[in-house]
């Protein structure tokens, strides 16, 4: 949760300095092109970005972590991801092709870590962020053993 | 053993570069008189035929039991070693000076970052035993040469409702001006002078001639894509030789591309509105991890329904359900999506914009309505017991029929808005062809007793939980 907190932060921050920065350029400049109401109220634009960053960075985080679900029974992967749009996805240990256990910077101050998960076709290929760094490698070395023991030659 | 390229090689690359030198000799001459174009010519033929002379000699090539080594040993030396196990597909094509010297390319597709072997050229009979050994057939595959479908002449009346090549009078016309007007640059008929005069004399010419000019080239679409659309399918052939589908086409440059039968995991039909009223649909193969899979995987340009369905079940095997109509709330949907872009482009032109966009618009969202409604019509999901099959799509439709085996993994995806009305898409993750496949707009409860009808291991432990 944390690290998506620290995402849609700097995310947001961003944008809302580049909006920020757009606006200056606007004000100073002279863009006849634009129509004279949005002109006048060029400064909103990065006060609105900045305000849905804000929210988005306090709210997102724990909607998605409630969302976000995975679990692994003896042959299928499941995870379950998306808050507006939701998803359920299904791979079964025999059709993985590689598992990469991949960090951040971010990641990396914060100890966690993101499965990726590939497998022939690019649909069933899924990332299991917010595990912890010791979780993720296990599984991964986990994984990739069962896969190979599993593995028929179907693709 | 080790062999070279077939030494009339070089001479087709001569040949090539011979034509070219016509112009250049022919510039030389202009420009200097005799003794310059004569130098030209024979300095540049003769640079080009060395060249060429040394990437022969330089390039050898090696078959063994399980790999084939490309070498090349010119500077650097590079060597490149294909195992035939991944050869997915091996490709003959031979242009028209090939085909003057009975020679042919001979390329060869493996499963590694998209770089192919390529031979460029070998005699004709080498090509195809280089293809025999290459595509190497399991032990009870082999089997005579037998011609599975030839298309008939009369389909390439078709080409034009595809919308191929139909832009090809205008590219043509484009690139004739612009040749003519390089050429005029080279001899200094173009100048200032001659510039301006000529655009006195377009604008002096009367519209009437514009406008028949323009007509013409329209006319023209339909005529210029079926003939071009002949050039590259001419005579298309597919034949099963040897466990493996070969598909070849061309008229002045004959390219035959083959598939190992074993790595054909499904099939797939396309057409557009206009195909569908004249009852023809385009035939592709859906191959395990294939490149290219557009034009590699064709296994019938445009051809009518019936032949399109025997091919299929003759290279898959027969299909034997009927697609089931998808819920009912699918239809406003449908519809829905089809008729919101342009009404909001509608909105947001009466708003600021002209006010022919205003009914442009609304023209579109008015069509949006059939259009929606036919997308609707066309969604369906099936499975056998041994394949499974989707369609949608109206604009574009396409059907694919897969066998269950190719499966390797289950999405189903559900929007805000699909919620609300008891829907979600089903997509299914397939190891062959673009690798993905929706049952779109399908109701949760049966997408999932579709998956458990055809993995059911994978989804069983989990129907408790979710």
């Amino acid at each position: 949760m944390l690290q998506w907190g620290l995402e849609y932060l700097l995310g947001s921050l961003t944008l809302t300095g580049l909006a920020w920065a757009a606006a200056a350029w606007g004000d100073s400049g002279d863009w006849t092109w634009l129509p004279s109401f949005l002109d006048a109220r060029i400064w909103w634009s990065p006060v609105i970005i900045g305000t849905l960053g804000l929210l988005l960075t306090l709210a997102a985080p724990v909607w998605r972590y409630r969302v976000h679900r995975w679990e692994v029974s003896s042959d299928v992967v499941y995870t379950r991801i998306g808050w507006i749009t939701r998803q359920w996805l299904l791979v079964p240990v025999s059709r993985i092709q590689t598992v990469d256990a991949e960090q951040g910077w971010i990641e990396r101050i914060l100890g966690l870590a993101t499965l990726k998960i590939n497998t022939a076709s690019h649909e069933g290929s899924s990332h299991l962020t917010g595990l912890t760094a010791h979780e993720a490698t296990q599984l991964a070395a986990d994984l990739a053993r069962r896969a190979h023991d599993l593995r028929d030659d179907a693709t | 053993m080790t062999r070279r390229l077939s030494p009339l090689t070089w001479v087709v690359g001569a040949l090539r570069e011979f034509v070219a030198l016509i112009a250049v000799a022919a510039t030389g001459l202009a420009v200097g008189g005799l003794s310059t174009g004569a130098l030209f010519a024979v300095a540049a033929l003769g640079f080009g035929l060395v060249h060429h002379v040394v990437r022969w000699l330089t390039f050898t090539y090696e078959i063994h039991d399980d790999r084939i080594e490309l070498r090349r040993s010119l500077i650097g030396r590079s060597a490149k070693t294909i195992p035939i196990e991944r050869v997915r597909g091996v490709d003959i094509t031979a242009s028209f000076s090939h085909r003057l010297l009975g020679l042919a390319v001979v390329r060869i597709d493996a499963a590694a970052d998209g770089d192919e072997g390529v031979l460029d050229a070998v005699s004709r009979r080498e090509a195809e035993r280089l293809r025999r050994l290459l595509m190497r057939p399991g032990e009870l595959d082999v089997e005579p040469d037998s011609v599975i479908a030839r298309a008939q002449p009369s389909w390439y009346r078709y080409a034009p409702l595809s919308g191929a090549y139909l832009l090809t009078p205008f590219a043509l016309l484009g690139s004739a001006l612009g040749t003519l007007y390089n050429l005029g640059d080279e001899f200094g008929l173009i100048s200032e002078g001659s510039l301006a005069h000529l655009g006195d004399n377009v604008t002096g010419v009367s519209p009437f001639i514009g406008v028949a000019l323009f007509a013409l080239l329209v006319a023209a679409m339909p005529v210029a894509s079926i003939l071009v659309f002949t050039w590259f399918n001419w005579d298309f052939t597919l034949r099963a030789r040897d466990g493996s589908i070969v598909a070849e086409r061309g008229l002045i440059t004959r390219r035959s591309v083959s598939l190992e039968r074993r790595r054909i995991r499904g099939i797939e039909l396309h057409d557009n509105p206009l195909e569908r009223a004249a009852g023809v649909v385009r035939l592709n193969a859906l191959i395990t991890g294939l490149g290219d899979a557009e034009h590699r995987g064709r296994l019938l340009p445009i051809s009518p329904h019936r032949v399109a369905w025997r091919v299929a079940e003759q290279v898959n095997g027969p299909f034997r359900a009927d697609l089931s109509p998808h819920p009912r709330a699918a239809r406003r949907r449908r519809v829905v999506r089809a008729t919101a872009s342009p009404l909001l482009v509608a909105a947001l032109a009466y708003f600021t914009g002209p006010t022919w966009l205003v009914s442009a618009a609304l023209v579109a969202a008015l069509l949006g309505i059939p259009l929606g409604l036919d997308r609707y019509r066309q969604l369906g999901h099936a499975s056998d017991g041994e394949k499974l099959s989707v369609r949608s799509g109206s604009l574009r439709r396409h059907q694919q029929i897969i066998e269950h085996r190719a499966v390797v993994g289950w999405r189903l995806k559900q929007t805000l808005f699909q919620r609300r009305v008891g829907l979600s898409t089903l997509m299914i993750a397939v190891g062959a062809g673009n690798g993905s496949y929706a049952a779109l707009d399908v109701d949760p409860e049966e997408a999932i007793d579709f998956a458990s009808s055809i993995t059911p291991a994978w989804i069983k432990p989990f129907l408790d939980a979710h």
